[in-house]
């Protein structure tokens, strides 16, 4: 029976897609991998390039690389690693600036490509051909050689790992793997090597042997999966499987034939593709071990297997023959067998396939053919047979068009034939259903239910309609998709229609299916797709993302997909992203003719067989996770036509304004279908749809932005990934913040300051004037101080009679001096010898009060200048009230200057004992009059023997 | 009636119970079906044409369900009850000369609710005041949106094929 199981697996062969490489000008491929971004890089004869799905990009080289070919990669730290068969090592970063070929600027692409740059080290490069990379859990990481052994670069030193002197197996490494022990798998011509080195720099090395489970001493490909098991191919007796913590094997091929196994890659825990050197691609299937080549008349039969990969979406990729490039979509395979037009399918209770076509009900059986089991189907009914159903008791129903239904047991001998004449509504079965009791047969004439033990019965309530497709649910309903009358249920024998689900008519309905979690879906004739939730009904159509509103079949794979039949492929919808859909056709390598209606079946493993008009197609359901979105990128950004690093670079000035972004969505499984969506924020108020990589954007104002790329494949762009680069365009220097900011403060101090100082200037204006005027006010009151008046006339009376003719002089001396204060008050500056003729009146006054005890010494011969009026006299004034006067102690007063820009008033000093009540207002007056006009200051000196004041003269 | 008026070209031609054969050849089986309720009318003056048919009038199915198929599945009767073809001949017919003439009739097909234009080839007869018209053409289904699964095209032929048969009287008009 395991046998059995494996024998659709093995036939049904996957569309095997040539990825012509024209960019790489001839050269061999070696090796390919694919980065942690999703972009697949090939190594070969002649270097290293980046493809994309649709072109291959160079990647520069140095001269150390040019005669060599690139015989290992890997990814790590950012940096894919390629190893060379010189034993060079280079690495390139994975991101960056990969400006594709569309900007066009040639000269520009040529700067900026990027450059594998030789991985230069103190210990120097091995000299023989690098063979593998591997990375351990702390970072180490190893390569092997062919010849030169296995080293480890850890810690900034280079470390060897050799037969002679670590016990290595063999220097001739042909693969590498690393274990989540972090033990690192060295494949061997003499079996396997298990090296580690701890991190004091201790190195151990473990080998595994035949008599460890290794079916074969040379070991030619090892592979590390994400359960923790090591795949190792061997040189002739195929592929073992090791546990590697327990370093067990758990599964081992059986009866290889097809010699060398140069890699392998595994999906799920279903199915592994093996590359052979001599037999081309193989498929094992992993629940029974059987490998099985393509088929012999399959032109890649035989093609020379070199490198093997699994990509993220699930797509075979190898290298094949002359260093071609193939890929295939291995979950989905034409299973090409010798009848036409598949109408009905089934696989039973053994997971064989019974296939209705127009000439006959087929069952499949193995054949023994030159020492190979062989597929074969044996005919066992001659009628057109257009719908199959496996009773729970293992009783296979054929319908037929026109011949009503046939009974068949396991063997495929006919048991019982229902026909129109023992009750059947018509002649031609579409549809068979049913459970334990009862039988439901969808004909051109209604429903007729047969139960176990009665004679057929035609369902009256259901109509003379075509009734296309009978569906038992796992609640034991029954669901009927009538023609015109749109969906029936019945359920505990009651009969419900729905006609109308969410305000359309339902009235064809082709096919119904239920999902994981028990929801029914159903299609209609043009109305699209609809789910049913018990409760309320969602319409999908071409606008959720639909291939087609004519939908032929229904069915949910393994991993809860639902499956869409169309008559020129189908889709697969992720019931819980409704959004998501894949169209599947020749051109993602589902080689679909059309579905044909309710020619639909799932597998016990969960895969979906379609039934078309050229074979029986099988969608897979691994129980791996794939990618199954495009995947957005940004590849490039130019600004100015010039490639700019942005990863770093996310700021610019306000003249960097011209942008164009190369974008990229990831999508080999068909490269061609991808559709972008692109915004930037901050400038585009909606999203452009567009298939071109270059987004352009010639004059951004400054601001900040954020470039979103979307990717889709069917051009609906709900729930998709998206690729997101953030940017700043600043403001020119005049429009920035801080300098508006600058601007507003200078200005705002600049008026502020003349405020200031206009108001300073008033104020000192004010008070200079009140100054003046309180000066002028204590000098005239001073001056008629009756004290004053009183002494003069006094002075007056004496000499009046004893020489009239002086006291006419003194008189005339008095009104001078009366005169002259009140023509100079007003003014701020006099000339010296206009204040000195004042001085002089008002000496002469006071020589004839006190004669021989009043002294003034005037020494200013020829000196010109300005004071301020009525300084002198003012001090000369302050000398004769402030001090004792009389012939023994006579008061000196001296007016001289010291050519210092001073005028000098000085007198001796001789208290009164009573002083004379001041206000000391003449001398303050007189300084902060000098200090408002902003001259020298007036300085005052009191040596205790000398009165003496210096007031400045202006020139 | 009113006065009499002198009509040179001869009045417009009509009939009521013009024949047209419904004809379906599928692999599994042929359906044929009939009505004899044809209406039509040509009109000589402008070489403009008339037909109509009920298509609930169709008759001679292989089973009544097929009829029931026939009228509630695929033609609609009651939200389509008639095929139709109007328009205007092309060539120019010598209404008064007796002979056998082959035109080609060029209008607009009304079938299910769908409109398409169609040139179709017709055999005319003038004899005195009646007018004989024999065509025969085929119907894609798709082509008015009629749509039936595949597989189901065993039964029923992708393209129908039709024949009319009339005799048509002159009226005064």
């Amino acid at each position: 029976m395991v046998l059995v199981c494996s024998i659709p697996l093995a036939a049904q062969v996957p569309l095997f897609r040539p990825r012509s490489a024209p960019e790489l000008g001839g050269a061999r491929m070696t090796v390919l991998l694919q980065d942690s971004r999703g972009w697949i890089w090939c190594g070969t004869e002649k270097g290293l390039f980046r493809f994309d799905g649709l072109s291959f990009q160079t990647i520069g080289l140095v001269d150390t690389f040019a005669k060599a070919s690139v015989t290992a990669l890997f990814e790590s730290q950012g940096h894919i690693w390629a190893g060379f068969s010189n034993g060079a090592i280079g690495r390139v970063p994975i991101s960056g600036n990969f400006p594709s070929a569309l900007t066009g600027n040639i000269a520009e692409e040529k700067k900026h490509k990027p450059y594998l740059e030789l991985w230069q080290i103190e210990e120097g490069l091995p000299t023989q051909k690098i063979t593998a990379f591997a990375e351990d859990n702390t970072g180490g990481c190893w390569f092997g050689t062919y010849g030169e052994g296995l080293y480890v670069w850890k810690g900034h030193r280079l470390f060897q790992f050799n037969m002679s002197d670590d016990g290595l197996a063999s220097n001739d490494i042909y693969a590498l793997a690393s274990d989540a022990q972090g033990r690192i798998w060295a494949a061997t011509d003499a079996g396997i090597s298990l090296c580690t080195m701890s991190e004091m720099g201790k190195k151990a090395v473990k080998n595994l042997g035949v008599q460890d489970g290794l079916p074969d001493e040379i070991i030619t490909s090892i592979q590390a999966d994400k359960l923790g098991n090591i795949w190792v191919g061997t040189h002739e007796k195929g592929i073992v499987r090791f546990e590697s913590s327990s370093l067990r094997p758990t599964f081992s091929t059986t009866k290889w034939t097809f010699g060398e196994v140069s890699a392998i890659a595994v999906f799920g825990t279903r199915e592994l593709w093996a590359g052979t050197v001599r037999d081309g691609l193989v498929r094992v299937d992993l629940s029974s071990g059987i490998a099985q080549a393509l088929p012999d008349t399959h032109p890649l039969r035989h093609a020379k297997s070199q490198a093997l990969f699994k990509d993220r979406e699930g797509l075979l990729w190898a290298i094949l023959d002359k260093g071609l490039l193939y890929s295939a979509n291995v979950r989905f395979g034409l299973w090409d067998t010798e009848f036409s037009n598949v109408q009905a399918l089934l696989t039973d209770r053994q997971n064989r396939f019974w296939v209705g076509s127009q000439t006959g009900l087929f069952l499949q059986h193995t054949a023994q053919a030159g020492g190979a089991d062989q597929t074969k189907f044996k005919r066992v009914l001659p009628q057109n047979v257009i719908s199959l159903w496996e009773s729970p008791s293992g009783e296979v129903w054929a319908g037929t068009f026109g011949n009503g239904v046939f009974v068949l047991d396991q063997q495929g001998r006919m048991l019982r034939h229902y026909t129109e004449q023992n009750g059947l509504a018509n002649g031609s079965v579409l549809s068979i259903g049913g459970d334990q009791h009862k039988v439901w047969l969808a004909t051109l004439g209604g429903v007729t239910a047969l139960s176990t033990a009665g004679a057929p019965q035609v369902q009256t309530e259901l109509g003379t309609s075509y009734v296309y497709k009978v569906f038992n649910d796992s609640r034991g309903r029954t669901w009927f998709g009538t023609d015109g009358k749109g969906l029936a249920m019945q359920e505990n024998g009651v009969l419900r229609f729905f006609r109308e689900a969410n305000g359309t008519a339902l009235k064809t309905i082709y096919s119904i299916t239920e999902d994981k979690q028990g929801r029914i879906w159903f299609s209609t004739d043009r109305e699209g797709l609809f789910r049913f939730d018990g409760v309320e009904f969602k319409r999908f159509t071409t606008e959720n993302g639909l291939h087609s509103q004519q939908i032929t079949g229904l069915a949910v794979d393994g991993n809860g997909l639902l499956v869409i039949g169309y008559e020129d492929g189908f889709d697969l919808l992720n019931p819980e992203r409704v959004n998501h859909l894949m169209f599947c056709d020749a051109n993602i390598g589902a080689p679909s003719s059309g579905v044909n209606l309710n020619a639909v079946c799932s597998d016990k493993q969960g895969n979906v067989w379609l039934g078309t008009k050229d074979g029986i197609l099988r969608s897979a359901a691994f129980d791996e996770k794939f990618v199954d979105d495009p995947q957005p990128g940004i590849t490039a950004v130019s600004v100015l036509l010039q490639s700019v690093d942005f990863l770093s670079t996310t700021t610019f000035s306000h003249s960097d304004n011209y942008f164009i972004f190369n974008i990229a969505g990831i999508w080999f499984t068909n490269p061609e279908s991808v559709s972008y969506r692109y915004k930037l924020e901050g400038f585009d108020p909606d999203w452009k749809v567009s298939k071109d990589h270059l987004a352009s954007y010639p004059s951004l104002p400054p601001g900040r932005y954020t470039f979103r790329v979307q990717t889709s494949e069917h051009g609906n762009f709900d729930h998709v990934p998206e690729a997101s680069w953030a940017f700043t365009i600043q403001k020119p220097f005049w429009k920035q913040w801080w300098f508006v900011l600058l601007c507003l403060f200078a200005g705002g101090g600049l008026i502020s300051a003349f405020v200031r100082s206009r108001e300073a200037r008033l104020r000192q204006e004010a008070q200079l004037k009140r100054e003046r005027v309180e000066s002028q006010f204590e000098t005239l009151k001073s001056q008629i101080n009756p004290h004053f008046l009183f002494n003069s006339f006094n002075t007056l009376i004496t000499i009046i009679e004893e020489n009239p003719r002086v006291a006419v002089e003194y008189v005339e001396h008095l009104s001078d001096y009366y005169r002259n204060i009140l023509v100079y008050r007003e003014r701020n500056f006099i000339g010296l010898q206009e204040e000195l003729e004042l001085v002089n009146s008002f000496s002469f006054l006071l020589q004839k009060r006190y004669e021989q005890g009043f002294k003034l010494e005037i020494r200013l011969q020829g000196k010109t200048g300005q004071v301020m009026p009525l300084a002198l006299q003012m001090l000369v004034e302050n000398a004769v009230k402030h001090n004792v006067i009389s012939a023994t102690r006579p008061l000196t007063v001296e007016i001289f200057s010291e050519n210092d820009g001073y005028i000098t008033v000085r007198n001796n000093i001789q208290p009164k004992i009573k002083p004379e009540p001041s206000t000391h207002f003449g001398l303050q007056s007189l300084i902060s009059r000098y200090q408002l006009l902003g001259e020298k200051p007036v300085l005052v000196e009191d040596d205790g023997a000398y009165f003496t004041v210096k007031v400045p003269i202006n020139l | 009636m009113g006065a009499f008026h002198p009509s040179p070209p001869g009045g417009p031609y009509r009939c009521e119970n013009g024949k047209v054969v419904f004809k379906s050849e599928a692999t599994l089986e042929i359906i044929q079906a009939r009505s004899n309720k044809l209406r039509g009318a040509i009109d000589p003056s402008n070489n403009t044409f008339a037909w109509s048919v009920e298509t609930s009038s169709f008759n001679g199915f292989n089973s009544p369900l097929q009829r029931e198929h026939f009228n509630e599945n695929y033609l609609e009767s009651s939200k389509y009850p008639r095929v139709s073809f109007t328009g205007k001949i092309i060539e120019k017919i010598d209404f008064k000369t007796d002979g056998k003439y082959t035109v080609r009739a060029k209008g607009k097909l009304f079938v299910h609710g769908v409109e398409q234009e169609r040139i179709i080839r017709s055999e005319l007869e003038v004899a005195g005041n009646k007018l004989r018209v024999r065509s025969q053409f085929t119907i894609p289904l798709s082509d008015h949106n009629i749509n039936i699964p595949h597989i189901v095209h065993q039964k029923i032929a992708e393209e129908v094929s039709l024949t009319v048969e009339a005799e048509l009287l002159e009226r005064e008009n």
